[in-house]
């Protein structure tokens, strides 16, 4: 899998370098930004009130 | 089939890292998130209250004995008090927010939309995170008979005592947060305050829950009230 994108990246050993970290920052980012904070409320953590909802 | 062992172990390494990953935004980014996002709750309360535009028809000239006139209403997910408790650290002060909404508790701590307000008869209570977004209430066991919370809605200072250790009940006893909270050995209507939080720490199976009573409130002018003071 990483094998394959390795393969598929533009350039030399060094861009392709460059070019990993980008998307690996923007994965990140993705996962902080939009997946955690969807994921993060089925966890129990934010049943604080005795509504009882 | 070198291969398929090879992608195999690329997608448990991956799975591995996204775990690692949630973690660190569970325990540790919320925490930033909602630190920050109080920050600018108080912020806006005290810019708000700076400009003089504080909610009409609070007493002003009361001494300790007289009862402030009803608020205006609170503004859902609106900040409207910042709450003290000396007890969680010297420093440690929140914005209460209208309402209990998820998104709300991130931004503070959330008063029950029903209850009384801020220093009226019945019961004001508020909910807030024991464990992430902040950890707000994360020493609450610690709380203990006679500890001050103090409150201000940019006019008065309340001061609230607390009269019971924690008690802790399961999440559909609303009957806590009752104008005469049941189990809290309050026996007559008064100016009662109620918090509520999650137990255990982590888990989500009981609450924990503190009741308190007005013991003294103060125009902002006189200073702050003797709780606060070193």
């Amino acid at each position: 899998m990483y094998g394959w994108i390795w393969r598929h990246l533009p350039g030399n050993a060094w861009v392709r370098a460059l070019l990993s970290l980008v998307l690996v920052f923007a994965v990140v980012y993705v996962l902080f930004q939009y997946v955690f904070p969807w994921a993060e409320p089925l966890l129990p953590f934010n049943d604080v009130t005795v509504d009882g909802q | 089939m070198r291969v398929l062992v090879r992608t195999f172990s690329e997608l448990c390494i991956t799975a591995g890292t996204l775990i690692v990953l949630f973690v660190v935004y569970v325990l540790f980014w919320t925490g930033v998130k909602a630190d920050n996002a109080m920050d600018s709750q108080i912020d806006a309360l005290q810019d708000q209250w700076a400009q003089g535009s504080v909610p009409a028809g609070t007493d002003r000239e009361s001494g300790r004995t007289a009862s402030p006139k009803k608020p205006a209403p609170y503004e859902d997910g609106k900040p409207f008090a910042v709450m003290y408790i000396p007890r969680f650290g010297f420093t440690w002060n929140k914005p209460v927010l209208q309402g209990t909404g998820t998104e709300t508790l991130k931004k503070g701590l959330g008063h029950y939309g029903e209850t009384a307000q801020l220093g009226q008869r019945g019961n004001f209570s508020v909910a807030g995170h024991r464990r992430t977004y902040g950890d707000p209430f994360k020493d609450f066991p610690k709380l203990r008979p006679n500890d001050p919370v103090v409150l201000t809605d940019g006019t008065t200072w309340f001061t609230y005592r607390i009269d019971k250790k924690p008690y802790k009940t399961l999440p559909g006893d609303t009957g806590v947060i009752d104008a005469v909270p049941r189990k809290s050995g309050f026996d007559g209507p008064g100016r009662y305050l109620t918090l509520t939080t999650c137990e255990p720490e982590w888990g989500h199976s009981h609450r924990l829950i503190v009741w308190a009573h007005l013991d003294a409130t103060q125009p902002v002018e006189a200073g702050k009230p003797e709780a606060l003071r070193r």
